[in-house]
């Protein structure tokens, strides 16, 4: 046993010594090695594929990913001779200077120096660069000499920007690593994402990475481009007129969606919260995710599921007394002084009268409850509207069964209470309404097409095919042109077409304020042309927080507004004139500034002749004469303030933001006033100041 | 549990190792096969997991049958072993697939699984060798009648392994010089290897020197060799695995960078066989690596326990020589690793993917705890040890060091 042993031993030390290798290589040596790791001589570098552009119904640019740049020095370039170096270290640092205006020319040539003499080879001078950064970069002094002589590195990184920043923010969302993505980004992310590819690169001297092989080892495939459905010269009126409400009446926040009748697609949709600094921002999609109490809007379903029993009609009469009615002991009150008295069932929906609709319903209601409720999940206000964005809230209609059921609760569901809903299924339903009866599903998304070609064609769904009968919706929708017409949205009449509509003024508990203080959500649903319905839109604003809450101040402006815009610019809606009224009109109408496209086709669609002094101007001033429009171009100059005034806000926002200005709007219509005076520098992230007509 | 236990016998710790590496196996596997994955199959890393997998439980399978098996049957069955596998490796010489230039496998037909047929050849040698130290047991003095007998099979089988595989033959040859050592052989007779062995590889360079064709990878070995001995700054490119295995090794640190965190299984070749100890030492550190070491040292050590306790020297030489050539494979392999020799193509026994080379690991084990379970019977029954008298007598197993 004695050798056995002794060979047990022999290869015990064998195993130290590979112990004792080991340390070595990790604790003696092992700074040399993490060293050579950094500088790994073959790697995998991930190819990112190019992310599609989400684009708006008129395919204008929603979101794109643009190249942006990060840029180093090696200031121990191998052929960066000290001579060389201290000659043009001082018109570099002047240069970097003038372009970023983040630091002194003294301060960068110090940093430069310190690079150089402390060995540094990839010294890092700034991050996103934008590409006319670079190219002007590039003829730095000494950058100018390249990668090798003038040690001038950069490394293209893509970045994901909306050209018309604010609007519809929340729901075009974001795609970022680390956080949860939201929106259409998040939505649609497998389609615009693509599939990135791998190339295997070596290092070779300079640590310039090279391909080892001709092509990749797994190419990247670019994404799909996502054609939207929103519509962003309506996407800018909703925004606009909601922040304008919104600021009047300093509420916390609201929303807007708009969405098209017959086919359920969605226009416009903003959301606006106030910020701390009481400015107000797109930070969370409230028409999707928030499911509040609805208030008065619910009454509509309310009617139509007593119609649809055939307990009532329109011309019924409820008395609703004194204003005041109490079920059991909990007192229920209209918004008139000494109520309404005996009213006719269409005349109850009109002023919204809370007693007519909750005597009416507790009345048929009160041997089967269940029965109410079921009319509301035939009319499927049930269930999620099944939107391809994520966090959709979820309906909440109790059933008669529920623990929290109570005596009340049939007249308090019947005016909005009790039941939760968001305003997209709020407006998914009136929707309904205006079509006919046939419930569509709000959708974002018109198509998916790569390289130009349609991938995926989004049909319109029919979420359900006939909500109510044929008479139940006739009668709805008479009573929503009620309100418009002699009821509690009177403000919103207007002269060329009609709106119908519904108003709510809702009132929430809001815990963290305490029981006793409430606050209000004013809201209006409806559509318009009431006899054509095009678009229906919902306005909810909550928590205004002057004396101001009821649904037709608040919220009834903001669907004026937005219907008004969208009616004036939307050709389909309109009769077509008669020719001879063509014929006798006076004068040409006075033309916006702005894009030379549009203008083109606006012109060439109501037949006005127009001379364009240069083709290929892309910004142009109008002077209209007798019989036809002068186009003069207006020069937009890189990197100096162009003159946008007479231009509309939209394409002055455009414009300026995408040259690297903070624009500031106040007022509406075109350009009177601009702060920053025309041909001046521009600085980057410096203030625009536009005052509108 | 219990029941279960009941029906496995043998040293109850060398069981646990062998799970113990199992799972270690599969955690490595997993995570160093992904080029691999990315090269053959869409990054279908799942494809060579379940294959592993499916090698290991089969392997168990092979543990657990041949551990019931009472090891006095292997005598013949070593004898039969090793005269198969001389043709096959000749037929593997001259027909078989070609991997990096040397012919080391084929393919069993019926089952299309290619297996390296060394592998077997290995397995054969080490059971004959152990079944002719016993029936020479008192003739090991002598030159003609103990040593010859045990060192040509030695020689005819290492040979043919040779020129396919360099370093499978000397490790083999040494366990066998190793078993002989410890079961007595003279060691005179034995330093005669030593310059026989030098001239016979001169003569095998010099044939590859004149005729290359018929040694395609002695280019290969002195490459190797020189670059072993050389100095690593000269030759950037030559010792590319070892500096990739180093700053695997550099990187781990003491406590490694976490199971499936490796990213030098992307530039080391073979990280799932040759080179998969620095891939414990990369994703476990020192002390995962110092693990592994231990247990394949406690392997040996529960070996030398049944070998003190077995009363017949044919079980005690093929515990010895299975355990110590299985050990002594897996420090060649860390040691390849480490840099401490040049570059072989050693796999980690048990721990290393490599379906049939798996499986004769597994063998080997079995024959181990075979002989250890028996050890636990024959201590209750005394009618094994009369039965076993009949065919060669019981005698102390192992010669006094002293001779």
């Amino acid at each position: 046993m004695m050798r056995v042993y002794l060979l047990y031993f022999l290869l015990g030390v064998f195993a130290f010594a590979i112990v004792f290798k080991t340390v070595q290589i990790m604790y003696v040596q092992g700074d040399q090695w993490r060293e050579k790791a950094e500088n790994l001589t073959v790697k995998y570098r991930t190819i990112d594929a190019v992310r599609g552009n989400i684009y708006d119904y008129n395919s204008r640019l929603l979101a794109t990913s643009v190249p942006i740049y990060e840029v180093r020095f090696d200031p121990n370039a191998d052929a960066l001779s000290d001579e060389l170096f201290n000659s043009k270290v001082d018109s570099l640092a002047r240069s970097l200077s003038n372009l970023f205006r983040d630091k002194t020319p003294f301060q960068y040539k110090r940093e430069l120096v310190n690079a150089r003499n402390q060995g540094e080879r990839f010294h890092l001078i700034k991050r996103n660069v934008k590409y006319n950064d670079l190219k002007a970069m590039r003829e730095f002094p000494l950058f100018r000499r390249g990668r090798y002589k003038g040690g001038f590195i950069y490394v293209q990184q893509n970045k994901r920007q909306k050209p018309f920043r604010l609007l519809a923010a929340r729901t075009i969302g974001y795609d970022r690593e680390g956080l949860e993505s939201v929106g259409l980004e998040g939505a649609y992310h497998d389609v615009l994402h693509g599939n990135s590819g791998k190339r295997l690169m070596k290092k070779i001297a300079g640590g310039v990475w090279m391909p080892v092989n001709d092509e990749n080892e797994i190419e990247p495939e670019d994404g799909a481009d996502l054609y939207s459905t929103i519509d962003v010269n309506i996407q800018d009126v909703a925004e606009y007129a909601l922040m304008k409400q919104l600021k009047k009446h300093e509420a916390d926040h609201g929303c807007v969606v708009l969405m098209e009748v017959n086919t359920g697609e969605i226009r416009a949709i903003a959301n606006l919260q106030k910020g701390s600094d009481n400015q107000y921002y797109e930070s969370y999609n409230f028409a999707v995710g928030s499911s509040t109490e609805p208030g008065s809007t619910i009454k509509l379903a309310s009617y139509m599921a007593a119609m649809e029993d055939g307990f009532i009609d329109l011309d019924h009469k409820i008395e609703t007394g004194n204003g005041k009615h109490l079920f059991y002991d909990t007192p229920m009150y209209d918004s008139k002084e000494g109520g309404y008295g005996e009213i006719s069932v269409k005349r109850a929906f009109a002023v919204s009268s809370n007693i007519a609709i909750a005597k009416i319903i507790n009345k048929y209601y009160k041997s089967n409850p269940q029965g109410f409720v079921d009319r509301l999940k035939d009319f499927r206000l049930d269930e999620p509207t099944g939107i391809e964005i994520a966090g959709e809230g979820v309906p909440y209609i109790k059933d008669a069964d529920d623990e929290t059921w109570s005596g009340i609760t049939l007249p308090w569901m019947s005016h909005g209470y009790e039941l939760q809903l968001t305003p997209l299924q709020i407006l998914t339903f009136y929707n309904a309404v205006a079509n006919d009866g046939k419930m569509m599903k709000p959708s974002f998304a018109h198509s998916i097409q790569k390289h130009g070609k349609i991938v995926k064609d989004f049909e319109p769904v029919v979420l359900k095919d006939q909500i109510a009968s044929e008479g139940t919706i006739k009668r709805a929708q008479q009573m929503l042109e009620e309100v418009v017409l002699d009821g509690t949205a009177t403000n919103l009449r207007g002269a060329d077409y009609r709106i119908a509509g519904k108003t709510g003024t809702a009132q929430i508990a809001r815990e963290k304020f305490g029981y006793d203080d409430v606050s209000y959500q004013a809201s209006f649903c409806g559509y318009f042309p009431a006899d054509k319905p095009k678009y229906s839109c919902i306005v909810v604003v909550n928590a205004p927080s002057k004396n101001v809450y009821y649904g037709n101040l608040v919220a009834g402006p903001i669907f004026k507004e937005i219907a008004d815009k969208v009616y004036s610019t939307s050709i389909d809606i309109h009769d077509e004139l008669q020719p001879l009224q063509v014929a006798e009109r006076p004068k040409i109408p006075v033309s916006k500034n702005g894009d030379v496209d549009k203008l083109k086709s606006v012109f060439d669609r109501v037949d006005v002749k127009y001379h364009l002094d240069n083709d290929k101007a892309e910004w142009v001033f109008t002077q209209t004469e007798n019989d036809s429009v002068n186009i003069h171009e207006r020069k937009v100059t890189p990197n100096l303030v162009p003159n946008v005034r007479g231009m509309a806000a939209q394409d002055a926002v455009y414009l300026l933001e995408n040259m690297g200005l903070h624009v500031e709007v106040t007022g509406r219509g075109v350009v009177k006033q601009q702060s920053l005076r025309a041909g001046t520098r521009i600085q980057k992230g410096k203030k625009i100041k536009l005052e509108l007509t | 549990m219990t029941r279960l236990f009941k029906h496995i016998g043998g040293d109850r710790v060398i069981w646990m190792i062998v799970v113990f590496m199992a799972l270690a196996s599969v955690l490595l596997v997993y995570s160093s096969i992904v080029t691999l994955a990315y090269k053959y199959q869409d990054g279908n890393t799942f494809y060579y997991i379940l294959k592993h997998g499916l090698f290991i439980i089969s392997g168990f399978l092979f543990i657990y049958l041949i551990h019931k098996v009472h090891y006095r049957y292997l005598s013949r069955f070593a004898q039969l072993l090793f005269w198969i596998s001389i043709p096959l490796l000749i037929l593997t010489l001259l027909l078989g697939q070609n991997l990096n230039n040397a012919s080391r496998w084929l393919v069993i037909p019926v089952i299309n699984q290619s297996f390296q047929t060394s592998d077997l050849a290995k397995l054969a040698l080490i059971m004959f060798t152990a079944r002719t130290l016993a029936v020479k047991k008192d003739d090991l003095k002598d030159f003609t009648k103990g040593f010859l007998p045990i060192i040509l099979p030695a020689i005819v089988i290492c040979g043919l392994i040779l020129p396919a595989n360099f370093s499978t033959a000397a490790v083999l040859f040494t366990s066998v010089l190793m078993l002989m050592f410890m079961a007595g052989s003279r060691l005179r007779h034995m330093s005669l290897i030593i310059p026989a062995g030098g001239l016979a590889l001169l003569l095998v360079f010099a044939v590859a020197k004149i005729q290359p064709d018929l040694f395609p990878r002695a280019e290969t070995w002195i490459n190797r060799v020189e670059r072993f001995a050389s100095d690593k700054e000269e030759d950037p490119n030559g010792n590319y695995q070892i500096e990739q295995a180093k700053i695997a090794i550099a990187t781990g640190g003491f406590f490694g960078k976490g199971p499936g965190n490796s990213t030098q299984r992307n530039f080391l070749p073979h990280p799932y066989s040759d080179f998969i100890y620095a891939i414990v030492l990369e994703e476990y550190g020192l002390l995962g690596g110092l693990f592994i070491l231990m247990f394949y040292l406690i392997l040996l050590y529960r070996a030398v326990r049944i070998v003190q306790a077995v009363p017949h020297s044919f079980g005690a030489y093929l515990v010895l020589g299975l355990s110590f050539s299985l050990v002594f494979q897996g420090l060649v392999n860390m040691a390849v690793n480490v840099n401490l020799l040049p570059v072989t193509g050693q796999p980690l026994p048990l721990v290393s993917m490599g379906g049939t080379s798996l499986w004769f690991t597994c063998i080997s084990l079995g024959i181990i705890l075979s002989v250890s379970r028996a050890v636990e019977v024959g201590a209750t029954e005394e009618n094994y040890k009369e039965d076993e008298s009949k065919n060669e007598p019981v005698n102390k197993p192992i010669a006094d060091a002293a001779n």
